[in-house]
């Protein structure tokens, strides 16, 4: 059986940087600017202020209507403001009642916000019940079938809960839908709202998020680094429309970028500390599953979250998989500026990755003027993003707690 | 602020903005948007800010004047078994 392509042909998200669209965001992305500041928690019973990605200016109510904003949790509101955007961008109508459309979202901790905001009542307003809504508030798949309503997608509605590879897998899986037949197109990505004070103090407590003050706050987060110190935390979301590349051409849609592998594995050594073997077998399968040769990728998003642990193992599996390419293999984490979204951050890297290959540019690691020597041995993109240059195909790579790997192969249409 | 006054400012940031001037007794609590999880909400609101307390098995009330009927006779009941306490 000919396995059928798959067409990127819609994109939206919850830009980090503010009101700006798609375009805004990579703008700023390839220039190098940071989205992170020193943020105060509003919602926490004493001060706690740390560099975060906060969508403050996005306000739910005035963005989806009231009855829809209180029907649902901060990482639903991101979730379906971000999809009705990549909606609009790919030009269908927005309620098409398909049955052969579906939505594969991602999230790693759902309605955490709806969670908390329960254990308040009980605990600290002393009340015997929480509001009736909690349960379709805060369950994972609440985005999903949120965003299915909204846009009438009847198809299989499915929900990845992978931690930090959350929406890549989302994604992943979707495009193996598409491409065996089983579905036409897929609103894929992923949404997190992880800014609660019991979610933050227990990234505190891993001793994984990186310090800084208002001065300093921006560059808080130094991928690959010599002086790389942790990652900062982020709320918010990412979408594309992918569809089988027939069904995109007969409709005369705006085609992005192919995606063309997907690779996932799982390192089965240890829970939270990453292994090589896993990754390089998640890198080296996505390569098979996409046809592509390792010289015929010219640029990696990496998962990249500046842990000092993390990136070094990241480089050696690229490094292992790669050989004698890895010299030329153009790498960045643009983690150091939309920071770590958690089950949001694949999709959000997804999108960064489509449109490198549409604009034939590489974005960069921002924060970083010395790699460390455990991360050197690839053609790191530093500060300022490279235009004009050749990007025929290009990896996303999310490399998540829990061992779970899971690596995007995307290609270019034009190159 | 009497019993519809409390449902129209509960309904207020739950209903599409052209229902808020269809919330009359004749009014079916579908029409307005109202599902059986958004009535509960309701009814926990109505108990916080009255002091009644609304039984769990009440019949579902179809309308808007339903609904208030049920409220008034719980309370009437709820007024009359207090002063018997009282007595």
């Amino acid at each position: 059986m000919t396995k059928r392509r798959v067409a990127i042909t819609g994109l939206g998200l919850i830009n980090p940087y503010g009101e700006g669209d798609v375009e805004d965001f990579f703008r700023r992305i390839m220039l190098g600017e940071s989205a992170v500041r020193y943020h105060t928690l509003n919602n926490s019973p004493r001060p706690l202020a740390l560099p975060l990605v906060a969508c403050d200016y996005f306000n739910p109510i005035a963005t989806l209507g009231p009855p829809l904003a209180n029907a649902m949790d901060r990482f639903s509101h991101f979730a379906v403001a971000s999809a009705l955007s990549a909606w609009q961008d790919c030009g269908l109508a927005k309620h098409c009642n398909r049955d052969d459309y579906g939505v594969s979202w991602g999230t790693g901790s759902g309605g955490s916000l709806t969670i908390e905001r329960g254990y308040q009542t009980l605990y600290f307003e002393n009340k015997e019940r929480v509001s009736p809504l909690s349960v379709v508030l805060a369950m994972n798949n609440s985005a999903a079938s949120h965003i299915a309503m909204q846009l009438g997608l009847g198809g299989s509605c499915i929900t990845s809960t992978v931690a930090c590879a959350s929406s890549a897998v989302a994604i992943g899986e979707a495009f193996r839908k598409i491409r065996a037949g089983d579905a036409n197109l897929m609103l894929v990505g992923g949404s997190e709202a992880p800014l609660s004070y019991g979610v933050i103090r227990a990234w505190q407590a891993m001793r994984v998020l990186a310090e800084g003050d208002e001065t300093t706050a921006y560059r808080a987060s130094r991928p690959f680094s010599k002086n790389r110190s942790g990652l900062t935390l982020a709320e918010g979301a990412a979408s594309l429309v992918i569809e089988d590349w027939e069904h995109a051409r007969a409709r005369g849609a705006r085609i992005y970028a192919e995606i063309v592998g997907y690779g996932s594995t799982c390192d089965r050594t240890h829970i939270a500390r990453p292994d090589s073997g896993g990754q390089v077998r998640a890198i080296a399968a996505a390569l098979q599953d996409s046809g592509l040769q390792p010289h015929e990728i010219d640029y990696v998003n990496a998962h990249g979250t500046a842990t000092v642990e993390g990136d070094a193992i990241e480089i050696q599996s690229m490094k292992t998989v790669f050989g004698e390419h890895s010299g030329k293999l153009a790498v960045s984490s643009t983690k150091s500026m939309h920071g770590h979204s958690l089950g949001a951050a694949s999709a959000m890297e997804a999108l960064i990755t489509t449109l490198a290959l549409y604009h034939q540019s590489m974005p960069p690691t921002a924060n970083v003027t010395e790699i460390g020597t455990d991360c050197a041995g690839v053609d790191h993109v530093l500060m300022q993003g490279r235009n004009n240059v050749p990007v025929r195909a290009a990896l996303s790579s999310s490399f998540a707690f829990g061992g779970s790997n899971a690596v995007l192969a995307f290609r270019s249409v034009s190159a | 602020m009497n019993d519809l006054e409390l449902i129209k400012d509960f309904l207020k940031n739950r209903v599409e903005a052209p229902l808020l001037d269809k919330i009359v007794p004749e009014a079916t609590l579908t029409e307005l948007g109202v599902d059986s999880l958004m009535l509960i909400e309701l009814i926990f609101e109505f108990e916080d800010k009255t002091g009644i307390t609304v039984p769990a098995d009440i019949p579902p009330p179809k309308t808007v004047g339903e609904l208030l009927h049920q409220l008034d006779d719980i309370r009437s009941q709820q007024a009359v078994a207090s002063k018997q306490a009282i007595k």
